[in-house]
């Protein structure tokens, strides 16, 4: 797509400028009052979207949080912190943060991985590739009951296919979705299963970026395709893997929709993540001032690994076309 | 192509196909085998889907579950809906995450940091929380701006996802894979940003504007939560709305259910088929081939 | 192309515009005087389509009244009835499950029934105790009953035959259905006597309350404040359940409360606790029904448990009150619960139904076996406390049973912790 002399992106030159209007056709850049006002410019839809209809609700959650409210009285008292000091001494939201931290330490990089796997498989054109790559796809737009009733099959102790195949390699069959011990990670293979298909999409695009002409010059060079793959694409996908990361990051954080369709949170609270335990606060036990309180709880984790996310990705992602 | 040519071992046995299709085709099985159980379903008659474990290879097929699903709920107006809100979703935000993306990764302006921070923490609480204060801000905006984005008008369906962080996200950071040259020529030559945008950048991202579309449109077909809080007519019901009506608290008539999910999945693998011809770019397409 | 797209967004947002204008207003007044009452419910297959003639037959004969109904499936009502409360629009009215009652009451906009329901000709006392129990919270009735069921066991015939086993008869004993189910299993065709749902949800927990209740216990003592299951009745019932999960293997554990009644109808499960509802789920075997076992020697006898749930009216004003009021009275009223009752198999929530004549053969002719649920209703005595901390006590216990359950912990260990969680959730809430 690029020629390859390209590659090295060259320093912007431009100093930042203050006052003088650039003469009709200056290659240097400055960030004069155009570029501010057009910035704000392209800017301002988008934004003021996502603030009226994100920002705002949060704050308002925010407030929220302070008060003891159970949604049936307009009756909500300002309690201060207790929500959040209640939360500290609650082991159920020990017990969440800690699964929903467990969950997306295997989701996330389970997902890239098979993603990239499938999506390098995928990004040739041979016969097919269509159907593969729609097959992806689809996975993403099956309904969640759907999958959540073919995995709860697939992995049910008596009748589950899982266990057959077990059996015929030796293993004992195992409780799975009934096991404490187990249930958190069939969640885990049903999300991965899930969203394979959105980490396979992302990549084959970000792929497209990656010139052919590269690929052919390492191998003139004599390099392996692994190493090819390892020192040209990996990096030249960076980008990509940096949103991908992110994105799945601040998804898994807030799963939800698996375990309210399967085990809700059970068996013995195994599968509780923080999201669900909000969920229960707010629309089972009519705590929704304390559902608030954890929901910010969780806003704070999120920012927190979304940071450190990006602080390491400006180190690894290298934004070369 | 090369890589093939390149992947081939110098032995004797050549396989007629690609090798590749050994690994896609088990990987494709995997991936669709729930789509098995899905499909065999909604041919099931309702006393056979009754069954568990389930029945792969049904005794009799019940294609009337197609119509029955049809017949049991406006399911003609549920397509409608769920067509108008997800296509006017996917292009809003090809036009505003387009705009916010390429400002967020090309432009210098005061508070840029700050203002892409606060678009990525609002996907950071959970939708629970959120959706009361939603629901009074748009049932305000129904009574005080706009009747057609209040409560129970599918313009509340399509404004509050009409720019989504995810596609600012996504697209500012494809915008800043792009060679910075190709923009500076143009500016050079005089264009300003909107013309560099259009006539630069853009055709130069096709994949990643098929790729946003198709998410989008996906996602605003699935939304459940949002139109369940949103909508209280049947005549504004969207698709899935539409298909919980056969998942009842005690009950559920899986087969409808599953007729219903089919024929909801085909407009999304449509998409996805015609978002598919934009990912691969030729340089030759672009006229950019030897700068 | 590029042109193309531009108009194409024009386009289609005015597409969006007009379809939005033209569709959306069912919910404004009809003509002259008229109302239209919104109605939020849950009802699929059979009931939606009783749930549909019923309200024509009303607008016919109520000229000017609009019944909108729209489908909530009924575990997300209360989410979604509580967003538009708090928005200040909320449906004229709601299908609100009973366990819900005693917090639902605490919302003003709920309009007091209890006048209403005393007025001549309604005959209130014709409902069940049971729904009437659930109905009113501290006094205020604040539902009309919509539904109603209880527990029994439905058991394979084709099962018992192939066992030798004679069939439950009616004054059978826990100590039968435990010795049942341990001969109705057998490893080798993956077959269980029985089944138990365990996802910790209030389905485990009242499929356990009922054998509390008939070993002679209580849930919570007088003025539900303290736990009063932590009693020789209590570790009865939950060894009772625990011998078969743990000890016989006997029973098929469901975390998801999903595989159960499919299992059932592929003739993979002996017998099963439950309601009248999953019974249209097994056209594939040869079932009966028998009503629930008793503890010989204990007061309970073959009590059960029932979870009737209410229609709520929330305050629009007070005619579309007025309104609401009228036809939900019409709705309950014997005719036409008679005529629900038949056409889709639900048990009739007036007493007085049951004995019109013809009615039960009828409905064992539609349903076999719902005779003996509706006659069982009879042997629902009690309710569960209607009490605003009763959530938090349903999680404790289902977290106890399940413990038990999956062998984690020892019933009279497991009795003694719940007890004590339950109380102090009971003393740090308002009730």
């Amino acid at each position: 797509m690029a020629a390859p002399s390209v590659l090295l992106r060259r320093r912007r030159t431009a100093e930042p400028g203050r006052g003088r209007p650039a003469p009709g056709g200056a290659a240097r850049r400055r960030p004069g009052r155009t570029e501010q006002l057009t910035g704000w410019a392209f800017i301002t839809p988008g934004v003021a979207i996502i603030l009226l209809f994100g920002a705002v609700p949060i704050v308002w959650s925010a407030v929220m949080s302070f008060q003891s409210n159970n949604l049936l009285t307009g009756n909500t008292p300002y309690v201060g912190l207790r929500n959040y000091r209640l939360m500290l001494h609650d082991p159920v939201v020990a017990q969440a943060v800690q699964h929903t931290f467990v969950y997306t330490a295997l989701f996330v990089p389970g997902t890239m991985i098979v993603g990239l796997f499938l999506a390098v498989a995928m990004n040739r054109k041979i016969r097919f590739i269509s159907v593969y790559r729609t097959a992806a796809y689809a996975t993403m737009a099956i309904s969640t009951i759907s999958e959540a009733i073919v995995f709860i099959w697939l992995f049910d102790p008596s009748y589950g296919v899982v266990n057959y195949f077990l059996s015929l390699v030796g293993i004992p069959p195992q409780q799975f979705l009934n096991s404490p011990s187990q249930a958190l990670f069939v969640i885990v293979a049903m999300t991965i299963w899930g969203w394979t298909g959105f980490s396979v999409v992302i990549y084959l695009a970000a792929l497209q970026g990656v010139p052919q002409m590269l690929m052919d010059a390492a191998a003139v060079d004599g390099a392996s395709k692994w190493t090819t793959f390892r020192r040209v694409t990996l990096p030249l996908l960076s980008p990509a893997s940096l949103f991908l990361a992110v994105w799945l990051t601040i998804n898994a954080l807030q799963l939800f929709d698996e375990v309210y369709l399967s085990t809700q949170g059970g068996p013995l609270n195994a599968t509780t993540v923080l999201v669900y335990y909000l969920y229960d606060q707010a629309f089972v036990n009519f705590n929704f001032g304390y559902a608030s309180a954890i929901a910010y709880f969780l806003f704070l984790i999120i920012i927190v690994v979304t940071a450190i996310q990006f602080r390491a990705g400006r180190r690894f992602t290298h934004y070369r076309s | 192509m090369t890589a093939t040519a390149q992947a081939l071992p110098r032995r004797r046995f050549r396989l007629p196909f690609s090798p590749w299709h050994l690994v896609l085709v088990p990987a494709t099985l995997a991936l669709i085998f729930p789509f098995v159980w899905l499909v065999v379903t909604s041919v099931e008659t309702p006393a056979e889907a009754l069954h568990f474990p389930p029945v792969l290879i049904p005794h009799e097929l019940h294609f009337a579950n197609y119509p029955n699903a049809l017949a049991a709920a406006p399911f003609g107006r549920f397509f409608l809906n769920s067509a108008v809100v997800a296509v006017t979703t996917v292009l809003c935000n090809l036009v505003f995450c387009s705009l916010a993306g390429y400002a967020f990764a090309r432009l210098r302006f005061l508070g840029r940091g700050l203002f892409f921070a606060v678009i990525m923490t609002t996907l950071m609480v959970p939708f629970q929380v959120t959706m009361i204060p939603q629901f009074i801000i748009t049932k305000w905006l129904g009574v005080h701006v706009l009747a057609q984005v209040g409560i129970n008008h599918l313009g509340a369906l399509i404004l509050p996802n009409a720019a989504t962080a995810f596609g600012i996200f996504f697209l500012r950071q494809f915008f800043r894979t792009l060679p910075v040259e190709y923009e500076e020529s143009a500016r050079v030559d005089g264009a300003n940003r909107l013309k560099v945008l259009w006539r630069i950048v853009l055709p130069l991202s096709a994949p990643a504007l098929a790729t946003l579309a198709a998410l989008t449109f996906l996602d605003s077909w699935n939304n459940f939560l949002w139109p369940l809080i949103a909508v209280t007519s049947t005549n504004q019901m969207t698709v899935p709305l539409g298909l919980a009506t056969f998942q009842g608290a005690h009950a559920t008539e899986w087969t409808l259910l599953m007729a219903g999910n089919v024929m909801s999945l085909v407009p999304m693998l449509l998409i996805f088929v015609v978002a598919q011809r934009y990912f691969v770019r030729s340089v030759a397409a672009t006229g950019l081939a030897g700068t | 192309m590029r042109t193309h797209w531009v108009s194409l967004t024009v386009a289609s947002c005015l597409v969006a515009l007009g379809l939005a204008a033209c569709g959306s207003d069912a919910s404004s007044g009809g003509s002259g005087g008229g109302h239209t009452i919104s109605i939020w419910e849950g009802w699929t297959g059979a009931e939606a389509k009783e749930f549909t003639h019923l309200v024509g037959v009303y607008q016919k004969q109520n000229p000017g009244t609009t019944i909108s109904s729209l489908y909530v499936n009924n575990d997300n009502t209360l989410q979604k009835v509580l967003t538009a409360v708090r928005g200040g629009s909320p449906p004229d009215i709601a299908y609100l499950y009973g366990s819900w009652a005693p917090n639902v009451a605490q919302i003003p906009q709920v309009v007091n029934l209890t006048k209403v329901v005393q007025r001549p000709g309604v005959n209130w006392n014709d409902f069940w105790v049971g729904e009437r129990d659930v109905a009113t919270v501290n006094g205020k009735v604040i539902g009309v009953p919509a539904l109603v069921d209880n527990l029994a066991v439905v058991y394979n015939k084709t099962l018992f035959a192939q066992a030798h086993l004679p069939v439950p008869s009616a004054n059978w004993t826990w100590q039968q259905f435990v010795s049942d189910a341990a001969k109705l299993t057998n490893p080798a065709k993956k077959q269980f006597g029985t089944a138990y749902v365990t996802p910790g949800s209030e389905d485990t927990v009242w499929h356990w309350e009922v054998l509390l209740w008939e070993a002679g216990g209580q849930i919570l003592k007088p003025g539900n404040k303290q736990a009063a299951f932590d009693s020789p009745a209590g570790l009865m019932a939950l060894n009772t359940i625990r011998q078969m999960a743990v000890t016989d293997h006997s029973m098929y554990l469901d975390p998801t409360d999903s595989a159960y009644a499919n299992l059932f109808n592929s003739g993979k499960i002996g017998m099963l606790v439950t309601g009248p509802w999953d019974l249209s789920g097994f056209p594939n075997i040869h079932y009966g029904v028998q009503i629930m076992p008793s503890f010989p020697g204990t007061t309970g006898g073959h009590q059960t448990i029932s979870g009737p749930d209410n229609w709520v009216i929330f305050n629009n004003g007070a005619s579309q009150t007025a309104a609401a009021e009228k036809f939900l009275l019409w709705l309950t009223a014997p005719a036409q619960v008679k005529s629900w009752s038949l056409a889709t198999g639900d048990l009739p929530t007036r007493h007085s139904v049951e004995t019109t004549p013809g009615f039960m053969s009828a409905m064992n002719k539609a349903l076999p076996g719902v005779d003996t649920f509706v006659t069982n209703l009879g042997n629902v005595h009690q309710a569960r406390p209607q009490t605003a901390a009763y959530p938090k006590v349903s999680q404790i216990l289902g977290t106890m049973i399940v413990s038990v359950l999956l062998g984690k912990s020892q019933p009279q260990a497991a009795l003694s912790s719940a007890a004590q969680q339950v109380n102090q959730a009971l003393a740090s809430s308002n009730g």
